[in-house]
């Protein structure tokens, strides 16, 4: 069963295209790497699918619900708000840069949403934000806030917020890049047993050895359209096309 | 001949009638204007031009006259404009001359505290805004939970500014001869033929100042917990 579904979505800013038809289906516990070079269109990929840009054509569904379709006049057709609040309680996305709220303890980061948005009591959400902790080798840091943890403990609290509401798919969107390397390493864990659990993810990532690990797919995205696409090993040690050999033979 | 002594409490009492006034204009116009303030702030950044164009205009005629005037206009206005006499108008104890004084000088603020909210409105990040959607809270829930309580902490040194300004422009209600403290300072100097009374004057607004300080001060620190 496909978790995600995108067909044939086109989005331009200014009129430059970004991303030009492109496709793609995650079935449930699939991980899929996306990877390229910056300007590629990964994060718009990422960012349409999460709801934060609207496409131009095309159409996207979450778990069962559509999202956006296009019918044959050309016009993308948004769903109603109902049900874009129930797509958006379907999946989760990590940030580049965390985007946590500075204001909240590390706790009302995971547990707002979970009391405010999906209604659990305080008791409940407590619960589900411990659990996380505990996993993310946090337990320590419920009462701190994000300004005193380092970028890596931040990015671990916000795929926690991103787990909270136990969401059938999870976007991350450079989760390292913001991070020094010796940081990389506990966030890239986290992910890792995520994997293990068999927890459906879409990574846009730079990390090319990451993806080879933890990726069941990986696809490369250049100009707006995928250019290669296949099981991870065989993408990053043996690729077909032209473009993705030289792309990879940066790393 | 009075004493020295019995003056100096003469004056005292009588410009503390007056300092009820004094208090009266600045609450009362901080109760109105924070919140319109941040109501014509969310109007300069409408999305509609129109809205926006419009709040701009009148953000531009709060600043860019005098507040006297507009204390004047807003008094004698009714009467002189639409022929509607304000002698008899009373809410509860206040007069339309005090009435008055606390439009014009909401109206007033509201514009500057407009302008603060809305750079502390623009500083915040777009990924705020965007976690928040993602995690399927609504417009309402965004802005009261998420941006309002960090704009405020950063609005905050700008907010005490004005309040400050404040407290020394509630002497202006003298124009509407409303007897706060200025007003009676005024009268008290020209009946004793004494400085006496300014200088006492000038130190109750520097007291209340002084009180503004500490209290915002406090506020600040609280808000200090994250960064």
């Amino acid at each position: 069963m496909s978790v995600l579904e995108i067909k044939d979505i086109t989005k331009s800013f200014d009129g430059l295209s970004v991303l030009k038809g492109i496709s793609l289906t995650v079935d449930k516990g699939e991980v899929v790497a996306v990877i390229g070079p910056s300007g590629g269109g990964k994060s718009t990929l990422l960012r349409c699918a999460t709801t934060l840009e609207n496409v131009d054509g095309g159409s996207i569904s979450i778990g069962g619900d559509v999202l956006v379709s296009t019918e044959k006049s050309g016009h993308p057709h948004y769903c109603d708000k109902a049900t874009l609040q129930r797509i958006r309680s379907k999946f989760g996305l990590v940030f580049q840069n965390f985007n946590l709220f500075p204001h909240f303890s590390v706790r009302r980061n995971i547990t707002e949403a979970l009391i405010h948005v999906h209604k659990k009591d305080r008791i409940e959400a407590d619960l589900i934000c411990d659990k996380l902790l505990v996993k993310m080798g946090l337990e320590e840091k419920a009462d701190a806030y994000p300004c005193n943890l380092s970028g890596g403990q931040q990015q671990r609290v916000s795929i926690a917020r991103a787990l909270a509401t136990n969401p059938e798919i999870i976007f991350f969107d450079e989760p390292t890049s913001a991070l020094d390397p010796e940081l990389t390493q506990g966030v890239l864990k986290v992910i890792r047993e995520l994997a293990a659990e068999h927890m459906t993810m879409v990574i846009v990532t730079h990390e090319m050895s990451f993806a080879r690990d933890v990726a069941d797919r990986i696809i490369f995205m250049d100009g707006g359209v995928i250019v290669e696409e296949g099981p991870a090993e065989q993408v990053i040690n043996h690729p077909m096309n032209e473009r993705t050999k030289e792309f990879l033979s940066g790393y | 001949m009075d004493s020295p002594f019995s003056a100096l409490l003469t004056i005292i009492s009588q410009l503390s009638a007056g300092l009820v006034y004094t208090l009266g204009i600045f609450f009362f116009t901080l109760i109105f204007s924070l919140p319109l303030g941040l109501a014509v702030a969310r109007g300069r950044m409408a999305k509609n031009r129109i809205v926006s164009n419009l709040v701009r205009f009148y953000i531009s005629i709060m600043r860019g006259t005098p507040l006297m005037l507009q204390l004047l206009l807003v008094y004698f206005g009714p009467y002189y404009i639409f022929g509607i006499s304000t002698g008899k108008v009373k809410l509860g104890v206040f007069d339309y001359r005090f009435i008055a004084t606390v439009i014009g000088f909401s109206l007033n603020y509201a514009a500057y505290f407009a302008e603060i909210f809305r750079g502390g409105i623009q500083s915040m990040s777009k990924g705020q805004y965007e976690a928040a959607q993602v995690l399927g809270f609504t417009k309402m829930q965004t802005y009261f939970r998420i941006i309002l309580p960090q704009v405020i902490k950063r609005v905050l040194p700008s907010v005490t500014n004005e309040v400050i300004t404040l407290v020394k422009d509630t002497s202006l209600a003298q124009v509407l001869s409303v007897t706060e403290m200025f007003t009676a300072a005024k009268m008290l100097a020209s009946a004793q033929v004494s400085v006496i009374p300014f200088i006492v004057a000038g130190f109750f607004y520097y007291v209340m100042n002084g009180i503004i300080e500490v209290v915002m001060n406090r506020i600040e620190k609280k808000m200090n917990y994250y960064s």
